[in-house]
C-alpha cells in the first residue's frame, strides 16, 4: 500500500500541514454559577446519603431504617420492634377493613339489609373469636341468620389466600372493637394456628359449619377475654412484648 | 497538571477509595454470613444445592436466563413484587450465600424467579427432577443420626461449619422441608432414565454432613411446609385445562420446550435444543413431554428432556426463599422465627 | 508551532499548497515531527481500527438478532448457539471489548504519540497486543455462543478468554508507560490525564473483578456488587475517560482555539475520578444489599453531575462562536454530538437512579436505553469523529465521499435517537405496568413489544450507518481516498472564513 511513504519527508501530507496547533489550555476562572451548581450537587448528594443510609449498617437492608431508629429513640413508650407497629392493631385493621370489607359490610358495619349481614352488634362478630376468624379465613355461603334477620343471597369470599395472618388478625381486632363492639383482640399467632387447622378444609363454610363449633375464643389469645369464658391462658399480646435482643 | 507523580498517585488513590468502599468494606460487613439456624441449631437455611441443581445453575447462566428473569424480591415499599406473589418477604444477603454465580438479574422481561420452586404444587416441591433418588433418601437419612462423616453432630451447622459451595456438589437439594414434602410424595418413576441414570449426582445417597443435618432438623424443627397455595398467578389466565399443574416440573419442561403452549402472550424464547426427539422404543417414556397440537411429535416419536434440561428444572425447583429470616420482616410471620419482624437489632 | 495566521483561521483550509514546502521554518519542523509520529503509529492504529470495525459489524449483526428475537421469540429456537440468552451477551461483549475498547485503544495510541511528541517505539509490541486482544475477544465470543458464559453481566467471557485479554492488555499498557518515558517537554495536557488514567484504571478494575469473582470468589450477593462495580467503572472510568479525553483533544484541535479553562478541566477530571468510580450499586436498588451501599452509589451519581457540568461548560465555552463549523467538519460534528450526549446520558443516569423512579424503571428497558446512550451516543460517536480526523493522516488520503459521511452521521444520529426514545418510552410503560399488581405480568411485556419493534427499526438505521462507514474506511485503507489538499467537508466551504464564523 502506498501511503505516501516514498515521498520526501518534507512533502508531508496536506492534512498535517493545514492542521491547527496542538491543543492548549486557557486559564479562565471559575464561574460563580458553576460553584452554585457544585454546592447544590454536594448538598443533595449528601442529603440523599444521610437520608437513605440505613445507618451504614451491614444489617439494615431498609434505607428508611435510619429514620426508624430516630423515631424509636424519640418515642420511648413505643413497645415492640415491629416496623409496622406505628399504628395500633385496630387502626391497621380499619384500613384493611375499608379496603376489603366495607364494600359489602359498609364502613359503619351495618351491612345491607337482606344482602350483607351487619357486623356491628352481630353475635358472630362479638362472640368468641373462633367463629369470625373461620368465616374470614374460608368465607361463608348459604343462608345465615344474624341479629334475627335472614340473609343468604350473597357469598362471602375466603380471604386466606389474599390476606396475611397479621392482616386478618388486625381486621378482626378492629371489627370486634369498633361500632360499639367490645370483644377480645385477635393475634396473628391465633390466626396462623387456625389457618393450619383449617388447611385441609374445602373452601367456604355454611352457617351450619359455623354453629357446629363452640363459640369460644381462639386458644393462645391475649387480654381479658370478651363475653364467653374460655380456657385460654392470659398471655401477653405480642405487641406488648418487650423487644427481644 | 504540573507533575507526573501526583497524577499517577491521584488516579490510583481515587479508584482505591472506591474499591475500598464498594467491595472491601461490604465484604467485611456481609461477606462471611453463615446459614441461619433456630435455637437448637437445627432447621438450617439456606443449604447448598444438590449436584443436579448446581449444574442447572450453570445451564441457567450459560443460556442467559438472567437477562430476563431476576431473582430478587424487593421490599413492599419498593415495588409490587410481594403483591405479585413473587415472594412473601424481601430477599436478603443471607438467601444467596451458597449461590455462585449469583443470579440477581437486571431485567424483567419475565417474572421474578426467586421463589419459583416454592410456588410449585406441594407434592412436587423440592423434588429436584423426576426420577431423582434424592427425596426418597431424605426420610431414611433422617433417622440415621450418626452421619457417615462422623464429625457432624446434629448441631454442627450452628458452629459455622456450613458446607461451602465450592468443590464437590454435596447435600440434599432442598430446604428443610424436604423430608416432609418427600414423605408425602409418591416415589417418582425411575423408568425411562437414559441419561440421568448414567450420571446420578454422586453425593445424594452418601449422606454428607449437610444432608444428615438437614434431615435431622426436619422432624424436630416445627417449620411446616409453607402454606401450599398453588398460586396460579395471573400469568396463567390462558392455561388450557389439561396442562400440567402450574410450576410443577412437568410444567417447567413444557414451558421451556414451548412457552406459548402454556401462555400465548409469553415472549420467552423456546429452548427446544435442550430436548431430544427420539423414536419411541417400546413404551412411551414417563419423562416424555405431553404436548398437543402442532408442537406434538409425530406418531411413534417422543420428546424427552436432556440431562441439561433436567438439571435446569431441578435448579428452578430448588429456588425457594420462603424460609423466614431473622433480619427480614415477612409478610406472613412464621411461627419458627424467634423474633419476627425485627430488622434492626 | 504553526504560523500565527492559522490560529485565527477557523476553517481547515490549508494555507499553502503541500508541494511548495522547501524552507524549514519552525512550523515546518513541527510538521515534520508530526509526520514522523503519524508514520510510526500507522500500522498499529490502523490495525486496531480495522479490527474494531470488523467487530462493530459483527456486533451489529448480533444486535439485529437480539432485537428481532425479542419480539419474534420463535426464531431459530432449535439452535443452541442462536438462543437469545447467548446472542445478547455475545452482542454486548463484542461491542464492549471488540469494538469500543479496540477503537478506544487505537485512538489513544495516536493521541498519546502526538501529545507526548514522540514517535511510537516498538510498534510491533502493540501489534502483538492487538492480535492477542482480537484472539481474546474471539475466544470469549465463541465461548459465550458455545454455552460457556460465566453468568456475570459484562464479564461473560470465560476465564480463558479473560486471561488472553489481560495478556494483550499488559502488552498495550507497557507500551503506554514507554511512551510517557520518552515524553518531550511541556505540561501534561488534559487528554493525557484521561488517557493515562484510563490505562491504569482498566487493568485494575478488570483484575479486581476477575479475582473477586473467579479466583477468590466473594460470597453471595457481593458477587453482584463486584460485578456492577466493574460494569459501571468500565463504562465511566474506561470508556468515559477515553471518550472525554478524545473530545478534549479533538474540539480545540479542529477549531484551533485553546480549551476554555484549565481550572474547569482539573476540577472536572478529579471530581470525575472521585465520584464516577463510586457508582454501580444504583443498579441494585432495594436488592438484597445493605442500604448504604446502594445509597452511596446514588449519591455518587448525583455528585457526578459536578464533573458533567464542569466538562460540559468547558467544552461549550471552547466551542462558543465556533458552532457553525459543525456544518463543515465531520470530526467536529460527531465529537460535539458525542459530548452533548454525555450530558444527556449523565442526567438520565441520575434520574433513573433515584429510589422513587427506580421503583418503576429498575427492571425495564430504560436501563438498556441508558447503556446505549453512554456507549453509543457518547462514546461511539466521539470515536467516529476521531477516526474521521485520524485516518486521513495515517493513510495520506482524504475521505472519498462527503455524501457517505453525511449518510453515516444522520443514520447513526437518527438511529440512536429513535432507539433511545423507543426504549425510554417502552421502558416507562413496561415499568408502570409491572408496578401495578392488578395487571397480569405479561401485560408489561406485551405493552413494550411495539416499542421494541421501533427499536428494531432504529437498529436498521444504525446498521446502515455502520456498513456505510466500514465501506468508506475500507476505501481509505486500500488507498482509494482522494488525494486533494483540502479535507472532505460535509458541505461546500464558504470562501470567506470571517463570514463563516459569523454564521
Amino acid at each position: 500500500m502506498d501511503y505516501g511513504e516514498t515521498e520526501e519527508v518534507q512533502n508531508v501530507h496536506a492534512a498535517i500541514q493545514r492542521e491547527k496547533t496542538e491543543p492548549r489550555v486557557g486559564l479562565e476562572p471559575l464561574s460563580i454559577w458553576l460553584i452554585v451548581v457544585y454546592g447544590l450537587a454536594i448538598f443533595f448528594g449528601g442529603a440523599y446519603l444521610g437520608r437513605f443510609s440505613g445507618n451504614f449498617s451491614g444489617d439494615s437492608l431498609d434505607p428508611y431504617a435510619g429514620e426508624q431508629m430516630a423515631k424509636k429513640s424519640a418515642g420511648p413508650g413505643q413497645a415492640g420492634g415491629e416496623q409496622a407497629a406505628q399504628l395500633s392493631p385496630a387502626e391497621r385493621g380499619k384500613k384493611i377493613f375499608l379496603a376489603n370489607c366495607a364494600t359489602c359490610h359498609q364502613a359503619n358495619g351495618l351491612g345491607v339489609p337482606g344482602q350483607y349481614p351487619p357486623l356491628a352488634g352481630s353475635e358472630f362478630t362479638t362472640g368468641g373469636s373462633r367463629r369470625p376468624a373461620m368465616i374470614v379465613l374460608k368465607g361463608l355461603q348459604g343462608p345465615v341468620k344474624v341479629k334475627g334477620q335472614q340473609f343468604g343471597t350473597a357469598v362471602m369470599q375466603p380471604w386466606d389466600k389474599t390476606l396475611t395472618d397479621q392482616r386478618i388478625a388486625d381486621v378482626l381486632t378492629y371489627e370486634r372493637s369498633d361500632w360499639g363492639n367490645k370483644a377480645s383482640p385477635v393475634t396473628p399467632e391465633q390466626i396462623a394456628a387456625l389457618r393450619k387447622e383449617l388447611a385441609s378444609h374445602p373452601e367456604s363454610f355454611t352457617e351450619k359449619d359455623i354453629l357446629a363449633v363452640p363459640d369460644e375464643d381462639l386458644p393462645g389469645g391475649g387480654a381479658p377475654a370478651g363475653a364467653p369464658p374460655s380456657g385460654s391462658p392470659p398471655a401477653q399480646t405480642p405487641g406488648a412484648q418487650p423487644p427481644k435482643p | 497538571m504540573k507533575g507526573f507523580t501526583p497524577l499517577i498517585l491521584g488516579i490510583c488513590a481515587t479508584l482505591a477509595f472506591s474499591w475500598m468502599g464498594l467491595a472491601f468494606i461490604p465484604n467485611l460487613q456481609i461477606g462471611h454470613l453463615d446459614p441461619q439456624t433456630d435455637e437448637e441449631g437445627k432447621d438450617a437455611y439456606p443449604v447448598p444445592k444438590s449436584g443436579m441443581a448446581e449444574r442447572g445453575r450453570r445451564i441457567y447462566a450459560a443460556n442467559g436466563c438472567f437477562y430476563c428473569h431476576s431473582q430478587q424480591v424487593r421490599a413492599d415499599y419498593a415495588g409490587s413484587d410481594i403483591e405479585r406473589k413473587w415472594g412473601e418477604r424481601r430477599s436478603a444477603p443471607r438467601d444467596y450465600i451458597f449461590e455462585r454465580p449469583v443470579e440477581l438479574g437486571k431485567m424483567r422481561m419475565g417474572p421474578d424467579l426467586a421463589n419459583i420452586g416454592h410456588r410449585a404444587p406441594a407434592e412436587d416441591q423440592n423434588a429436584p427432577a423426576q426420577g431423582s433418588p434424592a427425596p426418597a433418601v431424605a426420610p431414611s437419612a433422617a433417622n440415621a443420626s450418626p452421619t457417615p462423616g462422623g464429625s457432624a453432630a446434629p448441631g454442627a451447622v450452628t458452629a459455622n461449619q456450613a458446607p461451602k459451595p465450592q468443590g464437590t456438589p454435596t447435600a440434599v437439594p432442598s430446604t428443610a422441608t424436604a423430608s416432609l414434602a418427600a414423605a408425602a410424595s409418591p416415589p417418582a418413576s425411575p423408568s425411562g432414565k437414559t441419561q440421568v441414570a448414567a450420571s446420578p449426582s454422586p453425593a445424594i445417597a452418601a449422606g454428607s454432613p449437610a444432608n444428615a443435618n438437614v434431615a435431622n432438623a426436619a422432624p424436630a424443627g416445627p417449620s411446616p411446609p409453607a402454606p401450599a397455595t398453588p398460586d396460579a398467578g395471573t400469568t396463567l389466565a390462558s392455561l388450557p385445562t389439561d396442562s400440567p399443574q402450574a410450576y410443577s416440573a412437568a410444567w417447567h419442561h413444557q414451558h421451556l420446550y414451548s412457552p406459548r403452549s402454556i401462555n400465548v402472550d409469553s415472549n420467552m424464547p423456546a429452548y427446544k435444543f435442550l430436548y431430544v426427539k427420539r423414536p419411541v422404543s417400546g413404551q412411551v417414556s414417563a419423562r416424555a413431554l405431553k404436548l398437543r397440537g402442532e408442537e406434538a411429535p409425530r406418531e411413534g416419536w417422543e420428546i424427552v428432556p436432556s440431562y441439561d434440561a433436567e438439571c435446569l428444572v431441578a435448579y428452578l425447583m430448588s429456588l425457594d426463599q420462603s424460609h423466614p429470616l431473622k433480619e427480614v420482616k415477612s409478610a406472613a410471620p412464621a411461627p419458627t422465627s424467634p423474633s419476627p419482624g425485627k430488622s434492626a437489632k | 508551532m504553526n504560523s500565527a495566521a492559522s490560529a485565527t483561521d477557523p476553517t481547515e483550509i490549508p494555507l499553502k499548497a503541500p508541494s511548495s514546502v522547501t524552507d524549514l521554518t519552525a512550523g515546518d519542523v513541527s510538521q515534520v515531527e508530526r509526520a514522523l509520529i503519524d508514520a510510526s503509529t500507522r500500522v498499529p492504529v490502523l490495525m486496531f481500527y480495522t479490527s474494531a470495525l470488523a467487530w462493530l459489524l459483527l456486533g451489529t449483526i448480533l444486535a439485529g438478532f437480539t432485537s428481532f428475537k425479542l419480539h419474534s421469540p420463535d426464531l431459530f429456537s432449535n439452535v443452541a448457539f442462536l438462543t437469545w440468552g447467548r446472542i445478547r451477551p455475545a452482542h454486548v461483549n463484542v461491542m464492549l471489548y471488540g469494538w469500543a475498547s479496540m477503537v478506544g485503544i487505537g485512538t489513544a495510541i495516536w493521541l498519546m504519540a502526538r501529545l507526548c511528541r514522540t514517535t511510537l517505539r516498538h510498534p510491533l509490541l502493540l501489534v502483538a497486543g492487538g492480535v492477542f486482544w482480537n484472539l481474546g475477544v474471539l475466544l470469549g465470543v465463541g465461548g459465550i455462543l458455545a454455552g460457556d458464559s460465566t453468568g456475570y453481566n459484562w464479564l461473560e467471557f470465560p476465564l480463558y478468554a479473560a486471561i488472553t485479554l489481560f495478556v494483550a492488555y499488559s502488552l498495550i499498557v507497557s507500551w503506554a508507560v514507554l511512551m510517557f518515558r520518552f515524553r518531550r517537554g511541556g505540561p501534561i495536557y488534559i487528554t493525557q490525564w484521561y488517557l493515562l488514567a484510563a490505562f491504569l484504571w482498566f487493568p485494575w478494575i478488570y483484575l479486581a473483578a476477575q479475582t473477586m469473582l473467579f479466583v477468590v470468589p466473594v460470597q453471595g450477593v457481593l458477587q453482584a456488587a463486584v460485578d456492577w462495580w466493574y460494569a459501571n467503572n468500565l463504562l465511566f472510568l474506561w470508556f468515559g475517560s477515553l471518550g472525554l479525553g478524545t473530545a478534549y483533544y479533538m474540539i480545540p484541535k479542529v477549531i484551533g482555539r485553546p480549551v476554555y479553562s484549565y481550572h474547569l478541566a482539573a476540577i472536572g477530571f478529579w471530581s470525575y475520578a472521585l465520584f464516577a468510580s463510586w457508582t454501580g450499586m444504583q443498579r441494585l436498588i432495594d436488592g438484597p444489599f445493605p442500604a448504604w451501599m446502594v445509597t452511596a452509589s446514588i449519591a455518587a451519581m448525583i455528585l457526578a453531575l459536578i464533573p458533567v457540568a464542569t466538562v460540559g461548560l468547558n467544552h461549550h465555552m471552547t466551542m462558543r462562536d465556533y458552532f457553525p463549523l459543525m456544518r463543515y467538519s465531520p470530526t467536529l460534528r460527531f465529537t460535539v454530538f458525542g459530548a452533548m450526549s454525555y450530558t444527556v446520558f449523565s442526567v438520565l443516569g441520575v434520574m433513573i437512579s433515584l429510589r422513587s423512579f427506580a421503583r418503576f424503571l429498575q427492571f425495564s428497558e430504560v436501563s438498556i436505553a441508558y447503556s446505549h446512550l453512554g456507549l453509543y451516543a457518547f462514546f461511539t460517536m466521539i470515536m467516529f469523529g476521531a477516526m474521521y480526523y485520524i485516518v486521513p493522516r495515517l493513510v495520506g488520503r482524504e475521505w472519498r465521499y462527503s455524501s457517505l459521511i453525511k449518510l453515516h452521521f444522520w443514520s447513526s444520529v437518527y438511529g440512536i435517537a429513535l432507539m433511545t426514545l423507543m426504549l425510554l418510552a417502552g421502558g416507562l410503560v413496561q415499568g408502570l405496568n409491572m408496578d401495578n399488581p392488578t395487571l397480569a405480568f405479561t401485560e408489561s411485556t406485551q405493552s413494550v413489544l411495539p416499542y421494541l419493534r421501533g427499536r428494531s427499526l432504529a437498529g436498521v438505521l444504525m446498521t446502515v450507518a455502520h456498513f456505510t462507514f466500514a465501506y468508506h474506511f475500507g476505501l481509505m485503507l486500500f488507498g482509494l481516498g482522494r488525494t486533494a489538499s483540502v479535507p472532505t467537508f460535509l458541505n461546500p466551504v464558504n470562501p470567506d472564513p470571517e463570514e463563516m464564523v459569523a454564521h
